[in-house]
């Protein structure tokens, strides 16, 4: 058993070694999956798998070039690097669908889980990408290519940024307000992953009267709770907020929270 | 060399061992076949799991991805890694040792009868598993790992070859086997510690932090087969899994002739 | 075994044997086995220290010893299977670092009992065995299992064997060789009283027939009746080297049990030159020199006592290798022809 444990142990100095020698290799320590790597990949492997989803829907407008899809990617957030595998990649995409148009910020939202073997699973938003299933042309339920899909991208394909960014989406979370004792209202927004950030002012009225504005800023992936100082008036029953946003996108149409 | 070779060969034969493995390798993807084709909801974990209950050519790479963890190395070790213990166990080295074969080629000899039935079990199994799938579930075109859609004759030429890459790590394997079996003087070890070394192996591949680790693990080229399913394809682990599977065997296979040569035989 | 028959091809061995290995010209070397200056040490456990050894063409050499004395390690190390930490063995003038496994050409053998592949049948193990040797496997596998007496058995698998069968495999395993050196490591030992005694008569007649047998065991009476000369180790050093008439030499006198109608009669006729005593056990014990004691029996017949046994209690070669080995702890090599201090008194 002894001579069992050694040779393990020996086994696993060479394990090591091994991890010296590709250290020494110059790769410095980093993981091959990088975010310029995955920007790359995501649109290629997404525009396969949109014009797969068409021809099952039976249109034959969409060619993957014809859809100039393009991404940001960011590892969890604006503290943490861009680099190594995890289930916490976002990443942002835009592409050109003459029946599916782009939300106001430009994007859809993809979530990744990328390996260390430098595959992915990606998942999309089902507002523009579609559910599990869709239904072809012959009325079957089949499943949707691009609801979830795999790709695997090359290890050393080039790590040059792509250059491609997209702005911040801040979006309200709170689903009502309520005064506090002194009858402020607070509203809690959050920022989205994007390239900086929000930052702006938003106003905030109630039954005609103004509450003020406030400005507000934050990092990516970021939240936030905005307290006017005006209070409320006493018998309004909802809120209405107007967003600028002079970095980031923000909501395009005033949002109405009731009061709670 | 030849006659140890075919001595060698004769033992094999005559053992359950070996014949029980090429069986298992040549039946046993048919209930797996069958078994993962009946799932309801199919696994969407594994790359091309999500497709592998409809199509013969992602089921067979799905069998692929899941033999890589630890059916493949235990299908090289069982013999392999009992190959030169058995000698130990059963007291014949001092049989064998004393007749006109010197200890070099009777090594040499050992070593290419363990490859050579690693390569011929991966082949059955390869052979197996894509005939399974293929008759079970069918001939449909493949979706590949970039998206793309690849027709029935190129996805069997591509299936194949992904199976083919196989090959090398099997035989980094087979290498370390033999160093552990020459090693340890122990059968059980022989056979069980490669296997488990490749599950550590994977899951120090696996994480994230040890990258530059990973590139030298012999667990590693079992994924290169991935570049041949992209488009573009890449051929890049591919070569550097060769390279590192190369350097696992020489430096398992130089290990483990040394010690033989120079080790005292005491007991049986 | 079958021991009316004449011995596989023991004849043409010692035709054949001058010039055989060497090609024309070169005269074969009249040392079977030389071994010189051998020491093989395990951590702080000397196995064998500074040995050396030469057995002539032709002879029939024992290495005698008590377990542990390092005549396994030694045979061990003629073999190949241990290299010794320093000094050189040659086997017909061969050595393992020039001639690689060239050097066991004509030499074969067992060590401790011999090893085969349990699942293969004796016939397939022993076919096997002379692939390795680069042999055409057919006549000479079945002249040996004939030898031995193994034919009918020839097919079931060695697996079932008892221990006197795979005995008898090994004894095939070395003939197919064709050996001109038989290096046999205790080659009675674990048999039955019918298969030691058909050993030896096999190893007496592949003697005779001209091979070179080195043979090692730790019972005395193996030894002296079928070997030339004689090595004694003690803890892995020489204790004797010589012929068997030298060792005898060696030996004291034996001492004899007795019992008679009339001990106390006895001890009082005892003699200057014998001893006398008696035995706790029941009876009386006798030594002295083999002419004293002759004339002591004589002189009890001559006064009435009448004798009811006399027995030896050892052989006298038993007891010079107790002696020799046994519980003190000797000096190295005895001289050959120069006798050691003997005790009057044999430690049983």
């Amino acid at each position: 058993m002894r001579r069992t444990i050694l040779t393990l142990l020996a086994v696993l100095l060479v394990v090591v070694a091994a991890g010296g020698a590709g250290l020494a290799s110059g790769r410095g320590g980093d993981s091959t999956v990088t975010r310029a790597r995955l920007e790359r990949s995501l649109p290629q492997v997404f525009a396969n798998n949109y014009v797969r989803m068409t021809h099952l829907l039976g249109r034959h407008d969409v060619t993957p070039a014809s859809l100039h899809a393009q991404a940001m990617c960011d590892k969890h957030g604006p503290d943490v690097a861009d680099v190594g595998p995890g289930g916490d990649w976002t990443c942002l995409m835009s592409w050109t669908d003459p029946e599916v148009p782009m939300p106001p910020e430009g994007y859809g939202k993809f979530e990744l889980n990328v390996h260390a073997n430098d595959c992915y699973t990606a998942g999309g938003p089902s507002k523009l990408v579609g559910f599990l299933t869709i239904t072809d042309q012959r009325g079957n339920d089949v499943d949707n290519p691009v609801f979830e899909f795999d790709g695997c991208f090359d290890p050393s394909s080039s790590n040059e940024a792509t250059g491609v960014l997209f702005p911040s989406l801040l979006s309200v979370t709170s689903p009502s307000v309520a005064p506090d004792p002194r009858g402020r209202i607070g509203v809690q927004v959050t920022c989205g992953t994007g390239s900086d950030g929000c930052a702006g002012t938003v106003s905030a009225s109630a039954d005609g009267s103004s509450l003020g504005a406030q400005p507000f800023s934050m990092k990516e992936e970021a939240p936030d709770t905005i307290v006017f100082d005006r209070p409320l008036p006493a018998a309004a029953t909802e809120v209405t907020l107007t967003f600028t946003a002079t970095t980031g996108v923000g909501p395009p149409k005033p949002v109405t929270l009731p009061v709670s | 060399m030849i006659a140890a070779v075919r001595w060698e060969l004769r033992k094999l034969r005559a053992q359950l061992r070996a014949k029980a493995v090429l069986l298992a390798a040549l039946v046993g993807p048919v209930p797996i076949v069958l078994v993962i084709h009946g799932q309801s909801r199919p696994p969407k974990d594994s790359l091309f799991g999500r497709f592998a209950t409809d199509n013969g050519f992602a089921l067979s790479l799905l069998v692929l991805g899941f033999a890589a963890q630890w059916v493949l190395p235990l299908l090289t070790a069982i013999v392999a890694g009992d190959i030169f213990a058995s000698e130990d166990q059963h007291g014949t080295w001092k049989t064998v040792l004393t007749r006109s074969t010197s200890r070099s080629r009777l090594f040499w000899a050992k070593v290419l009868v363990a490859a050579g039935f690693a390569v011929v079990t991966v082949a059955v199994l390869a052979a197996a598993t894509v005939l399974a799938s293929l008759v079970i579930v069918g001939r449909q075109p493949l979706v590949g790992l970039s998206g793309q859609t690849i027709d029935p004759s190129s996805a069997l030429r591509l299936v194949a070859a992904s199976w083919a890459t196989t090959l090398p790590p099997v035989l980094g394997f087979t290498g370390l086997a033999v160093l552990l079996s020459v090693w340890s003087r122990n059968p059980a070890v022989g056979i069980a510690a490669p296997v488990v070394l490749g599950m550590v192996m994977q899951l120090v591949g696996a994480l994230g932090g040890l990258d530059p680790a990973r590139q030298g693990l012999l667990t590693t080229p079992f994924d290169a087969w991935h570049g041949l399913m992209t488009s573009p394809r890449f051929t890049g682990p591919l070569t550097q899994g060769l390279a590192v599977s190369a350097v696992w065997s020489v430096a398992a296979l130089a290990a483990a002739y040394v010690l033989f040569r120079r080790r005292d035989i005491t007991g049986g | 075994m079958k021991t009316g028959r004449p011995v596989l091809r023991a004849a043409p061995f010692i035709e054949t044997s001058s010039g055989a290995a060497y090609g024309s010209g070169m005269p074969e070397p009249a040392l079977a086995v030389d071994v010189e200056g051998v020491t093989k040490t395990y951590g702080h456990l000397t196995a064998v220290d500074d040995l050396s050894l030469r057995v002539g063409a032709g002879e029939v050499y024992g290495v005698l010893g008590p377990n542990g004395a390092g005549k396994t390690t030694l045979l061990r190390m003629l073999f190949g299977l241990i290299r010794p930490d320093s000094g050189t063995i040659r086997l017909f003038g061969r050595t393992w670092a020039d001639d690689g496994v060239g050097v066991l050409d004509g030499v074969a053998g067992f060590i401790e009992s011999p090893r085969f592949y349990p699942y293969l049948t004796g016939l397939q193990n022993l076919q096997g065995l002379a692939l390795l040797d680069g042999d055409s496997p057919r006549g000479r596998v079945e002249e040996a299992l004939d030898v031995v007496d193994l034919t009918d058995r020839a097919r079931d698998k060695v697996g079932g064997y008892s221990y006197g069968m795979r005995q008898r495999l090994g004894v095939a395993a070395s003939l197919i060789r064709e050996p001109r050196l038989l290096v046999l490591d205790e080659p009675a030992n674990g048999l039955d009283p019918a298969g030691i005694r058909d050993m030896r008569a096999l190893v007496k007649r592949l003697a005779d027939g001209g091979l070179t047998v080195l043979l090692s065991s730790h019972h005395m009476d193996e030894v002296e009746e079928i070997c030339d000369n004689v090595t004694i180790l003690s803890r892995g050093s020489v204790a004797f080297h010589g012929t068997i008439r030298d060792l005898r030499g060696l030996a004291p006198d034996p001492g004899y049990r007795l019992a008679t109608t009339d001990d106390a009669r006895a001890v009082s006729l005892a003699r200057a030159g014998v001893e006398v005593r008696a035995d706790p056990d029941g009876g009386l014990v006798v030594s002295g020199p083999r002419t004293a004691v002759s004339q002591y029996v004589a002189a009890l017949v001559r006064a009435d006592v009448e004798l009811l046994e006399f027995v030896p209690t050892h052989t006298p070669l038993e007891a010079l290798f107790f002696m020799l080995t046994g519980a003190e702890p000797e000096p190295a090599a005895v001289p050959p022809g120069v006798p050691a201090e003997v005790p009057a008194e044999v430690p049983s």
